[in-house]
């Protein structure tokens, strides 16, 4: 991400009213070695694959912010790696982990990763290692210190039905697990700034969180989302696109100041949930338009989008969600394009 | 008096020792098994998924609610057999092939079962032809498939594909479901039902078969 990028994204976040609007998307890997011409499995394997499609997304799209910037990641299995997951692979699938616990009662014999030496992680650490000189030569910095969330990773240990089954038969045992990730989720931070110290934000993403009520994220999402967020830095980025009518009047106490979303709201709702506390990163149809779509659908949507948003204050146009597989190039610019063209002078037209 | 009232009571919230327990109370006293079914846990079932779609309800009150119902039918399966009750249907549902999710196949499978139909519960990263084989046991009026992948919901097409190819496609009618799929997807690929959310299940079901 460049200094101009950097600072855009803490203007909105502080609540300046920018125009044009600014437009990002997160991007990763279901959709950038696929559109870049790579296998996915490629893209995780060969470091000169990662550098040059994240560059040429860049290079393509120089007016919108590719979030997080330069995200060194292997899929879902990142994190679960470290705690003795299988992480299963195909050429060009997205990997996935296999369960680690067999039972609740099994969180009592599970350890604490090391983020130094553990599964997938230091292989995180040295892909940005070994690129750092060639990405701050094209003017970029890595700015986003990056892990999946503690509700993620625990289904991963587990297996979805089974932690939200837990949540509910073994309470006390699922405060185990969740303390022992989020605890592991600081050190795995602090590891990422002490190897980057141009990062000054954090972005967690954590779909889990959107699957539980209001009481039950209040119990076991808040408090250790909160720890996970706890680093001093400037952006604290939360990434959910199951529903998040339930969780959202609780995300800014995490410490939560920008929020990527789901299509199942709306801006304005979003912003109503969350007293305008959050800058909200989103949000146009993904599947439907921004992929499937022509770039007449992408403009019609940017514009209904903006025109029923009084409020233009900490808005960063993009997708609801990340960047969806099989987006194609000139949708993406209809979007970019239109953002410009509608929100350039003050009124929206 | 309502008997089934603290079973009905115990499913809905989520508390499998008590449903059993209830269950086992109502049984011993001779209540009917059927009826305990279309009026325990079905209705029960229904409430679950009512307070689901009014977002009172999350995943996590499903599931245990689920676990409830499928606890209280192992205990009344063997009873079920010996009355030949017949279920409403007989569905085959698994997550297509390359997909190794099965949060919201559990879901409705659960959904399904309170409603009164038969499950056959194929896992997880099913082939296409592991599906025909199992309608073709079971003699399965529905399928359903769920994919949570944008990624594998080629393969629902591929496996709505092999049913023409096996010959029984007009046996059968398909629902489909998943974070990924959408009602025109569903459409595009010729199923016969798409399904929101897993509470939306029983009622789509139903309709399928004409019920």
């Amino acid at each position: 991400m460049t200094d101009q990028e950097w600072n855009t994204l803490v203007s909105v976040v502080r609540g300046e009213a920018l125009r044009p609007l600014p437009v990002g998307f997160i991007i990763d890997s279901p959709w950038l070695p696929k559109w870049a011409g790579h296998t996915i499995l490629d893209y995780f394997t060969d470091e000169r694959v990662f550098l040059a499609d994240n560059l040429k997304a860049m290079d393509s799209f120089p007016s919108a912010i590719m979030l997080p910037g330069f995200w060194s990641e292997y899929g879902m299995c990142t994190e679960p790696s470290a705690f003795g997951a299988v992480s299963v692979w195909e050429e060009n699938e997205f990997p996935f982990a296999n369960k680690v616990l067999r039972a609740p009662q099994e969180v009592e014999s599970l350890e604490k990763p090391n983020p130094r030496k553990h599964g997938l992680l230091p292989f995180v650490i040295k892909r940005l290692k070994h690129l750092q000189p060639d990405i701050e030569a094209k003017g970029h910095k890595i700015r986003f210190a990056v892990a999946r969330g503690p509700l993620n990773i625990a289904t991963f240990l587990m297996g979805t039905t089974e932690f939200l089954t837990a949540i509910k038969t073994d309470p006390e045992l699922m405060h185990k697990l969740l303390t022992l990730i989020s605890e592991f989720l600081v050190d795995w931070i602090e590891y990422q700034r002490e190897c980057f110290p141009s990062i000054d934000g954090v972005l967690l993403l954590d779909d889990i969180v959107g699957f539980i009520s209001r009481r039950d994220c209040e119990t076991f999402a808040l408090p250790y989302l909160k720890k996970a967020f706890s680093a001093d830095v400037t952006i604290k980025f939360f990434h959910n696109d199951a529903p998040c009518k339930a969780c959202a009047p609780l995300l800014p106490q995490a410490g939560i100041n920008l929020l990527n979303f789901g299509i199942q709201h709306t801006l304005a709702e979003m912003k109503q949930w969350t007293g305008n506390q959050m800058a909200l990163l989103g949000n146009i149809p993904p599947r439907d338009v921004l992929a499937a779509g022509t770039p007449d659908d992408v403009v019609r949507s940017v514009t209904d989008m903006l025109n029923s948003l009084e409020d233009h204050s900490r808005i960063i146009v993009s997708c609801g969600g990340g960047m969806p597989p099989g987006a194609p190039t000139e949708n993406i610019n209809a979007l970019i394009l239109a953002v410009s063209e509608l929100t350039r002078q003050a009124a929206v037209s | 008096m309502d008997d089934l009232a603290s079973l009905r009571d115990a499913i809905v919230k989520g508390d499998a020792a008590a449903a059993v327990v209830e269950a086992r109370k109502i049984l011993d006293q001779g209540t009917d098994a059927v009826r305990i079914v279309s009026e325990g846990i079905s209705p029960a079932m229904a409430e679950v998924g009512r307070l689901f779609e009014e977002c009172e309800y999350f995943v996590p009150e499903l599931l245990v609610s689920a676990r409830a119902t499928k606890e209280v039918f192992q205990l009344l399966r063997p009873v079920l057999a010996q009355t030949g009750a017949k279920p409403k249907g007989h569905v085959v549902l698994g997550t297509v092939q390359g997909d190794l999710h099965d949060i919201g196949k559990n879901l409705v499978a659960a959904m399904l079962e309170g409603g009164g139909f038969e499950v056959f519960d194929l896992g997880v990263d099913v082939p296409p032809q592991k599906f025909v084989v199992a309608v073709r046991e079971k003699q399965a009026e529905i399928v359903g498939l769920s994919a949570l992948l944008t990624t594998t919901l080629p393969a629902m097409r591929i496996t709505v594909d092999a049913f023409r190819s096996a010959g029984i496609r007009d046996q059968i009618k398909v629902m489909v479901g998943g974070a990924p799929v959408t009602k025109s997807y569903a459409e595009s690929i010729g199923a016969d039902g798409y399904g929101e959310n897993a509470a939306a299940s029983v009622q789509l079901a139903l309709r399928l078969i004409g019920a």
